[in-house]
């Protein structure tokens, strides 16, 4: 079956997975008081408090029955009414779910994307290397530091790593460098007259232009001062996530070289004479990576998971913060809306991960 | 030919109780060879001794109820006195130095081991049970009820189960018990996966075949024939489970624990959060020496699931 065809089947698939993500977290809205939802969806502060809280009733289906008022959720979500959230502790926010998603999202994919690629850079030749030698002095190390990273708990990482490599945590470290909390100092702008390019979003959040990511634009707009700061702040979190990510991947590739190793065409590739580099990097590794890739969506499951504690110990405004704010805030919508904002990227980084698994292996065209 | 049919005739006719005896003590001996999975079995072992003497036998560590008499409130550690380090002299309770509010961490650390180990236990066995016959009847009937048993899996396999485990916690309303619930939702699924596969696998088998045609009950084949067929592959997700879970657990306490308004019973991710503030100062034992208690659990399950792993499954026997 050609690729395309796949494409679109794997795509059709995704409806039912969709949907299956819209019942639950509706059931986890459902289970709730009602009052206590109509009251939650709107803004505190309107002004007609009596009339909001009876047209939220209205907009929930609140009266209608479990089925149409899952087709106003469905309906709701799909038109961005995802209701309003006010948050207290530890972000500070006022304002409808979707603003404060728009706001914190692009923070968390700046720090994913950096954590993903430098995983996948480390841990194909790293696991290639170990993969090949499998009992070496290289493959004993390299199993002892995948295990103890894969067992280490990634916030009891993340607090060590601020301690010893955060700036003025120990006073006199020579190697605390790196700023422990935020995303960039409020020092490295000139607060005077900001840059156009910066601009105060909802509940004073900085945002900047075009793209939201803050490195990025500031290297667009040729800040290279503010990047290199905002680089700086985003390491330590990088760090973490990256050796909790690549002791997982490197566990799986590791183990699936070894059973490469042992099948009929490296021996047939052998016995003809075929270089050992090609042998490893063609016919090896291409292998592994086949089985390495289906457990990447799991791993992306747990790096999620990580997100959440990560940004808790770095004060980092992403959206694993903001989730967890939402629910030490008592905020119900909030709570809903990241839950199914992450559930949206898990499903996305699982097609991803099939497509690229069936570019990789042509068999896989069912 | 004819040699080889007899001899295979010859095989099934030993007692069927006997050969099971042998086969495991087998495998057994296999699991014995291997020294880093024996280690691994011990430390496993030596963990829930101490959680269990803990129950029956809580005086030995001369702490009980924790829940009041410690009030320990990560979030209010001003005006107590600094955490002392660790000393070997003296007291045993004093080996591993102090904590928040001069709480002496190995003997409530060992007492919270106790909370960890039986909540996930019984995460981690309740998650299999459901898992497994729910999986296994999927498996077994096929049809209809299999189709929907992978797509409700496919649905939770692609929630984030960290972010929708503390969802569920909110809605449900905080405590130990909605904890434990929320994480067998989230977890179940693997073991419906996992045994539906092998069950599908053995209701080719031939004496699976053979029983139905004797007249054998379908309830009969799946808890019979099915289940325990399908369970060894599930002994190894088991062990391995314990190490993932063990941590699930600890992180939502831990999460809980740094912005915690009240007092809550001690468990190991709590007592890590009490410590994190102590970090700055230079005093690395209130979360370290936790932490390295945890860690050494996963690292220990984590060489046990692999041993197992190598001698359950014949395949990767060599």
């Amino acid at each position: 079956m050609e690729l395309r065809y796949f494409i679109i089947r794997r795509l059709l698939l995704m409806i039912p997975t969709l949907i299956g993500l819209t019942i639950i977290v509706f059931v986890l809205m459902w289970s709730l008081p009602h009052t206590f939802l109509a009251s939650a969806f709107i803004n505190p502060k309107a002004p007609n408090r009596a009339q909001a809280i009876l047209t939220a009733e209205n907009q929930l289906g609140l009266n209608q029955g479990i089925v149409l008022a899952y087709l106003h959720y469905l309906g709701n979500t799909l038109t961005g009414n995802w209701g309003y959230m006010t948050l207290t502790t530890p972000i500070k926010f006022d304002g409808t779910v979707l603003s404060g998603i728009g706001l914190f999202f692009p923070n968390t994919i700046q720090l994913v994307i950096f954590a993903a690629i430098l995983s996948i850079l480390i841990a194909i030749p790293l696991g290639t290397y170990i993969g090949a030698r499998p009992n070496s002095i290289a493959d004993h190390s390299g199993r002892i530091f995948s295990l103890s990273f894969y067992a280490i708990p990634v916030f009891v990482l993340a607090v060590v790593f601020q301690v010893i490599f955060g700036k003025g945590v120990i006073a006199g470290n020579p190697v605390g460098i790196f700023p422990i909390s935020g995303t960039f100092s409020i020092s490295a702008i000139n607060v005077i007259s900001p840059p156009s390019w910066l601009v105060s979003g909802v509940g004073g959040v900085v945002l900047s232009q075009p793209t939201h990511l803050i490195i990025f634009d500031s290297l667009i707009h040729g800040d290279y001062a503010l990047a290199g700061n905002a680089f700086m702040h985003i390491v330590l979190p990088v760090l973490v996530l990256t050796l909790s990510l690549l002791a997982g991947i490197l566990r799986f590739l590791r183990a699936s070289m070894v059973d490469a190793a042992n099948s009929e065409y490296i021996k047939t590739a052998r016995s003809k004479g075929v270089p050992e580099n090609i042998v490893v990097k063609l016919h090896m590794r291409r292998n592994a990576l086949i089985p390495t890739i289906t457990v990447l969506g799991l791993l992306f499951a747990s790096l999620l998971g990580g997100v959440v504690l990560i940004e808790d110990v770095f004060d980092y405004p992403g959206i694993g913060y903001l989730a967890l704010s939402t629910i030490l805030s008592g905020s119900i919508f909030g709570v809903l809306g990241t839950t199914f904002l992450f559930g949206i990227i898990l499903i996305t980084a699982n097609l991803l991960v099939d497509i690229t698994y069936a570019i990789l292996d042509p068999r896989i065209r069912y | 030919m004819i040699e080889e049919t007899a001899l295979r005739s010859n095989r099934t006719m030993e007692p069927k109780k006997h050969s099971r005896l042998e086969n495991s003590a087998a495998t057994f001996r296999l699991f014995l060879k291997n020294r880093l999975a024996m280690v691994g079995m011990i430390i496993t072992l030596v963990y829930f001794a101490i959680a269990i003497a803990d129950t029956v036998y809580p005086q030995w560590l001369g702490v009980s109820n924790l829940s009041t008499a410690l009030n320990f409130v990560p979030g209010h550690i001003a005006n107590t006195a600094q955490p002392s380090p660790p000393r070997f002299n003296g007291s045993w309770w004093y080996w591993f130095g102090t904590t928040y509010s001069t709480i002496p961490i190995l003997p409530v650390m060992l007492a919270a081991l106790r909370i960890d180990l039986a909540y996930t236990v019984l995460i981690v066995f309740l998650g299999m049970g459901i898992g497994v016959i729910l999986g296994s009847a999927a498996g077994y009937f096929g049809g209809i009820l299999d189709e929907i048993m992978m797509r409700v899996t496919d649905i939770f396999f692609s929630l984030p189960f960290f972010v929708f485990a503390l969802a569920i916690v909110y809605v449900l309303g905080f405590s130990f018990d909605n904890v434990v619930l929320a994480l067998i939702i989230i977890w179940w699924p693997t073991y419906a996966r996992l045994s539906r596969g092998l069950a599908l696998e053995t209701k080719s088998f031939k004496y699976v075949e053979a029983s139905r045609a004797s007249g054998a009950s379908n309830f009969k084949i799946l808890f019979g024939h099915i289940i325990p067929n399908v369970l060894s592959p599930v002994y190894v997700q088991i062990s391995l489970d314990l190490g993932s879970i063990i941590q699930l657990f600890a992180s939502i306490f831990f999460l809980i624990g740094s912005f915690a308004q009240s007092t809550y019973p001690i468990e190991i991710g709590y007592m890590i959060s009490g410590g994190e503030s102590y970090l700055s100062e230079g005093l690395w034992w209130p979360v370290i020496i936790p932490s390295l208690f945890l860690l050494v659990f996963t690292v220990a399950v984590n060489l046990m699931g692999d041993g197992l792993r190598d001698v359950l499954d014949p395949k990767l026997r060599r």
